[in-house]
């Protein structure tokens, strides 16, 4: 299944909050949606989910219009919103019950349904309980279980990972890791840039509303000199390493970070392993040298101005 | 067992999703337990008071007392607590992000609105179930019949359904939190004086034995009459929140058109025939009242509709060139609205003047023409005070105002002629006189009421100036939205 937005503009008045945005993702991929606030992600969002139509340009999912079939596509896409259910008299499994029903899930499907994605999202637990007593953590998984309940092949996702525990955040991207492992496409916001490095397959950075990247990290990256990042800790001489690095051949920065060294090196893999070599004839006790691959915060400090429209 | 839950279960399959919600939530919250904890405790308390100090034994109108005032509690929790429990959750519904959530299905917004609706005739029917008893018990007591008893509550039953509707319809108004609280102030205040009212014109009711008219014609036309207007309220309330709650991005005014154009016409034929057939005006002039005021107040509502069409409502433009122009009409759009309310008025017009020409018996002479002049004075105004308001908005304010404020625009335009404007000059000149309220209808039915038939033609004569100059500016507005009224010239996605 492939998702295309071709085109898409949103205007408010003068405020052009989606300006010609393009990109695709198919089934199985996980993709970032970055950008600095009011870059116009949620509204791109808002507008896949059906929410909002754009001023022009169009998205389609499987080849479904959003703009002509709108309720086509709705088939086709769990949205989760940055806002969280906050119903004071309902239950979890009423409310996930609830959502079933306006999908048109009949009583016996719609029994094991809900059923099921309790269980995948850990909530047959708390199921009696009424949303306004959840924490953040748990309402996040009510509203990703409310988007899965029509088992749509397409997630958009704002923000899931807002206002979460480390752990919360880990069992996320873990829940995530399995719907893609199902096929699902999943389109997914935050401004956690390192957890989005783990999970997405590619990503989009939007800012004042036009793509100012899209593609996987290494492609974002961009073209340049052949570059790589390296991260050193040895056991002794820790303040000698950091001066030798400096003088040492294609290195072109130092940094100390605590009892680690980050340095990056001009060249190839073959640069890094012969610096290695040269650090252990040097006498150095090396624990750990690890390389850093893309990394999706630094591509997006070096990509964006954070203007805001 | 087993078989029994499949069936409950297979019959709620059937039901709107929205209704087995809401009263999940209404029996797993506290605000309508409460409420029927109280209603039961007051219902009791009343009983037992009459019961013990009533002289039972020898009145024979215990049952009778005792019902009237149970019917007058009854009928204030169906009036102010239902409503006010469907028309609350609906607004802050709306206020959130949960309404988002429902369009994400394959709800509909119709589907939403008739949802609440029956959830809440569902609490109401419940009340009556829980006083039932109570009113039972008063028929023992001597005083009243059986069919007394079914015919006022079925009666209750039908404004209940309309104060619900009506509650729901202010719900779904797009407003700030202090323009809610105070729309619904003015309703409770609105509910909370009409329920003396209803309370002694149904123990009027009560006591002239309308249960024993049952075998009358009258009383059968009465009830068809009180049926038909309640549900037609119901419908127009329900249509109203329908639009109101549909995405921007749908053809909103269809429905609402369609459904009043329908209403006119039908209205329209049965008053026509009855006029007729009664060889009197009236019935004709009250239907011509009742829908010129409409589409005036129409008028100021269309101005207030966006101007140019999303991609989606221009999706369903037809492509037939032919069909467009009477398309154009029915579709939402500040233009479209403004020319549908200005024929339906051309409309609506035109059987007064045909029946007067064709019987001038009826009702001719001064009369006739008094009725048409404020007829024409009203829409008149209203269109220029509405399109002026669209110029004000578009020129002088440069579009920084958003369209929809454009009917408040217009309504502080009305005000500043029918107020504001004669104030300043009374306090200049420190006399008052009628010629200053020319530029309102109002100064006009004064005028007309006072015989000053003069001063009449002379509002009128500035209604026609003032509604000619507004439209003449804004042709271009016009033909500019009638111009964008086609279907989009290729598919965006290549």
């Amino acid at each position: 299944m492939q998702i295309n937005v071709n085109h898409v503009k949103k205007h408010f008045g003068r405020t052009r909050a989606v300006d010609d945005i393009s990109f695709s993702f198919s089934s199985g991929e996980i993709v970032g949606f970055v950008g600095p606030n009011g870059a116009g992600k949620t509204t791109t969002m808002r507008i896949l989910a059906t929410l909002d139509e754009p001023t022009s340009g169009d998205a389609t999912i499987d080849g479904i219009s959003i703009v002509e079939a709108p309720e086509n596509a709705r088939q086709l896409i769990g949205y989760v919103p940055d806002a969280l259910p906050v119903h004071r008299d309902i239950t979890v499994h009423d409310y996930l019950d609830f959502f079933a029903r306006a999908y048109g899930l009949a009583s016996t499907q719609r029994k094991q349904v809900v059923e099921s994605i309790e269980g995948f999202t850990n909530l047959t637990g708390i199921r009696e309980k009424t949303l306004y007593a959840l924490s953040k953590g748990m309402k996040q998984r009510v509203s990703l279980a409310r988007a899965l309940v029509h088992d749509p092949p397409v997630l958009v996702m704002d923000e899931p990972a807002a206002g979460l525990d480390p752990r919360a955040r880990v069992e996320l991207r873990e829940l995530l890791r399995i719907l893609s492992g199902q096929g699902k496409a999943i389109l997914i916001s935050s401004h956690i840039l390192t957890e989005l490095s783990e999970i997405c397959d590619g990503a989009v950075i939007i800012e004042q509303g036009k793509i100012v990247a899209y593609g996987n990290l290494e492609e974002i990256d961009g073209p340049g000199p052949e570059q790589c990042t390296v991260v050193i800790r040895s056991l002794n001489r820790q303040d000698e390493l950091y001066k030798a690095m400096l003088i040492m051949p294609n290195v072109a920065a130092v940094n100390q970070l605590g009892d680690e060294i980050e340095a990056k090196i001009t060249g190839s893999e073959d640069t890094c392993s012969e610096l290695l070599e040269i650090l252990i004839k040097s006498g150095y006790r090396i624990v750990d040298f690890k390389q850093r691959g893309s990394d999706l915060e630094s591509v997006f400090m070096n990509l964006t101005k954070g203007v805001v429209q | 067992m087993n078989f029994v839950t499949n069936i409950l279960e297979k019959i709620t399959d059937t039901l709107n999703p929205i209704v087995v919600k809401e009263l999940r939530q209404a029996v797993k919250g506290r605000f309508f337990s409460v409420i029927l904890m109280v209603f039961l405790g007051v219902m009791l308390l009343t009983m037992g008071l009459y019961l013990t100090s009533e002289n039972i034994e020898v009145s024979f109108n215990a049952g009778r007392n005792i019902f009237g005032v149970l019917l007058s509690i009854l009928l204030g929790t169906c009036l102010l607590f239902v409503p006010a429990y469907a028309g609350i959750r609906l607004g802050a519904e709306r206020s959130d992000a949960n309404v988002d959530l429902l369009y994400i299905t394959t709800l509909r917004s119709r589907s939403i609105i008739w949802g609440k609706f029956l959830a809440a005739l569902v609490l109401t029917v419940l009340l009556f179930s829980a006083c039932l008893p109570f009113m039972t018990f008063t028929y023992l007591l001597r005083g009243v019949d059986l069919p007394s008893i079914f015919v006022l509550m079925a009666f209750i039953f039908i404004v209940a359904g309309v104060a619900v509707q009506c509650a729901i319809f202010l719900g779904c108004i797009p407003a700030n939190r202090f323009f809610r609280v105070i729309l619904g102030v003015g309703w409770l205040v609105a509910v909370a004086a009409s329920i003396p009212t209803l309370s002694i014109m149904m123990y009027g009711l009560l006591t002239s034995g309308i249960g024993s008219q049952m075998g009358t014609w009258l009383f059968w036309r009465t009830a068809l009459s009180v049926l038909v207007v309640g549900m037609a309220l119901i419908s127009v309330f329900g249509l109203f929140s329908t639009a109101l709650i549909s995405p921007l991005s749908s053809n909103r005014a269809l429905p609402v058109r369609l459904f009043i154009t329908g209403s006119w016409f039908l209205t329209g034929i049965g008053t026509t025939i009855w006029s007729i057939a009664s060889n009197n005006l009236a019935p004709v002039a009250v239907w011509v009242a009742v829908y010129v005021l409409l589409y005036s107040i129409g008028l100021f509502v269309a101005v207030s509709e966006r101007e140019h069409l999303g991609q989606r409502v221009r999706h369903s433009i037809p492509c037939r060139r032919w069909l467009r122009p009477f398309a154009f009409l029915f579709y939402s759009g500040a233009a479209a609205g403004v020319l549908w309310s200005s024929l339906m008025i051309v409309l609506t017009l035109l059987p007064i003047v045909i029946l007067d020409q064709r019987f001038p018996h009826m009702w001719g002479g001064r009369f006739y023409d008094e009725f048409l002049v404020v007829m024409l004075v009203l829409p008149l105004h209203a269109f220029a005070y509405a399109l002026g308001a669209s110029i004000i908005r578009r020129w002088v304010f440069a579009n920084r105002i958003a369209g929809g404020y454009t009917c408040v625009i217009a309504i502080i335009l009305l005000n500043v002629a029918t107020m504001i404007v004669p104030l300043i000059l009374f306090f200049i000149t420190g006399t008052w006189q009628k010629l200053w309220l020319i530029g309102s209808p109002i100064g006009t039915i004064l005028a007309v009421q006072d015989t000053e038939y003069h001063l009449a033609h002379s509002s009128l004569d500035i209604a026609i100036i003032g509604a000619l100059i507004v439209f003449a500016i804004s042709i271009p507005w016009f033909f500019r939205q009638i111009r964008n009224f086609q279907p989009p010239k290729q598919d965006p996605v290549t």
